[in-house]
């Protein structure tokens, strides 16, 4: 076939498959598993979220089988115990004139592990697609440890991908120059971090906005 | 008169290197000091030891502020007490408004006075005016703090945020450098509508520039982690026209 190790076949039996035939919105709290299949011109628009205190695994496969298919996927996380949360996420365009964008952006404090696997997947003559990923961390202890892995495999030529991943620490200059104004230490602290995930929690409703603001207090 | 600050012997280093090698100096209640010096004098180090940037490590001394032992004190505390630096590079924090930032700023303040937060629509006001004072476009109040500003921006915003928290001693550092004559202006007048007698201000530089707009009462020369020179106003004419060499 000429095409490497592209496996054309959809491999994945999950329990939960949904077929996505025009739009579609959900929010995974705590762990799922999920296989999206979308189907032409229909929107897929998911946002995961994780609070501190409890395991949890997200798997979330996503065939994109119709052009004009647009997917969106969020993720906010918040650790700061001993829980391991993973991602494994498998974006796959199986056809062209698709586009699908995630973001995933998480903290990670007490000895709490995080893993972030995200693969995008375009298949041969899936041309003029759009796939973005990134994934952010942040990371607030000694004791935290985050792995993150974004791949691309594309199979096709005419694509804009891209993908991006950061893991780092709450910059001591913008707390000092916050604390120098009077701001207290874990006050600047909760700014940074709830700034941090603003791009995400701004895709929550006004009360899971809440919740993660009084847990990242917590975690100051 | 009580001193406004009052600093002893000061020694400061940062990692094993000395930088400080022992600074006398003191600010009475309404007096303008500009420290002048060349690159590498100690100027912003001066700055940093007396905000409390950590990395810096006070080895000697003590510093009075109010007559209270200002180094014993967090950076927040320092600005609880009155004291505010505008920033030689301002911090830029993505995310982060300057209607926020400043809301936690003063609420921050209220507390450490024994306030509640003043009323959102109070507050709102209060920076509408002082965001007019110092000539910054009403809309800046929803930009995220210094992303994206012009260095001309970033110093105003600092004259803002000091004409917001009206602090007893202000430091200035470098605040003139990068700016061109019409931002200079601005930040001069703002510093000197905020002269009082009651408040002092350190404008740190190494040249000139602000000093026209600004008349300083005391003249320091600092060189080498010393102060090696100590007048009035008819210092920094010295060296705008011998320059720093033959302190």
């Amino acid at each position: 076939m000429g095409h490497g190790n592209y496996i054309p076949s959809i491999v994945a039996t999950r329990q939960e498959t949904v077929f996505v035939k025009d739009n579609f919105e959900e929010t995974l709290s705590g762990g799922a598993e999920r296989h999206y299949v979308v189907e032409a011109g229909a929107s897929l628009y998911v946002v995961c979220t994780v609070l501190p205190g409890k395991s949890s695994s997200f798997d979330i496969e996503v065939d994109i089988v119709g052009e004009g298919a647009s997917v969106e996927l969020f993720g906010a996380y918040l650790t700061g115990g001993s829980e391991d949360v993973s991602f494994n996420i498998i974006m796959h365009h199986r056809v062209g004139r698709s586009c699908s964008r995630q973001l995933f952006k998480g903290i990670a404090g007490g000895k709490s592990k995080v893993r972030f696997d995200g693969r995008i997947i375009v298949a041969p003559d899936a041309q003029q697609i759009e796939a973005y990923q990134e994934n952010h961390n942040i990371v607030l202890s000694e004791d935290a440890r985050v792995e993150t892995k974004p791949q691309l495999e594309i199979y096709a030529d005419d694509v804009k991908c891209s993908h991006g991943a950061t893991v780092g620490k709450l910059s001591e200059e913008e707390q000092f120059y916050m604390r120098s104004r009077g701001i207290p230490e874990s006050e600047a602290k909760v700014l940074q971090m709830i700034s941090f995930l603003s791009p995400v929690l701004s895709r929550l409703e006004e009360s899971g906005r809440d919740v993660f603001e009084r847990e990242v207090r917590s975690l100051a | 008169m009580n001193n406004l600050l009052e600093i002893k012997g000061l020694r400061a280093s940062i990692g094993d290197k000395e930088i400080l090698k022992g600074i006398d100096m003191t600010i009475l209640p309404g007096e303008v000091h500009a420290v002048m010096g060349p690159n590498g004098a100690g100027k912003s180090t001066l700055s940093a030891v007396l905000t409390g940037k950590p990395d810096y490590t006070v080895t000697a001394g003590t510093v009075l502020f109010k007559g209270k032992d200002l180094l014993s004190m967090s950076p927040e505390e320092r600005s609880w007490a009155g004291l505010f630096m505008s920033f030689q590079y301002p911090v830029e924090i993505p995310g982060v408004t300057i209607t926020s930032f400043m809301k936690t700023a003063l609420a921050a303040h209220r507390k450490a006075r024994g306030l509640e937060p003043l009323k959102t629509s109070d507050f709102l006001k209060f920076m509408k005016e002082k965001m007019a004072f110092v000539g910054m476009k009403p809309e800046f109040s929803k930009r995220e703090v210094n992303v994206g500003f012009s260095g001309g921006e970033k110093k105003r915003n600092e004259i803002f945020q000091m004409a917001m928290l009206e602090p007893d001693l202000s430091i200035l550092d470098e605040t003139d450098s990068g700016l061109d004559v019409d931002a200079l202006k601005i930040v001069a007048d703002g510093v000197n509508a905020l002269r009082s007698p009651e408040k002092g201000v350190i404008i740190i530089t190494h040249y000139q520039k602000l000093l026209e707009y600004v008349r300083p009462d005391v003249v320091h020369v600092l060189k080498g982690g010393s102060i090696v020179a100590t007048g009035g106003a008819e210092l920094v004419e010295v060296i705008e026209n011998n320059g720093f060499d033959r302190f």
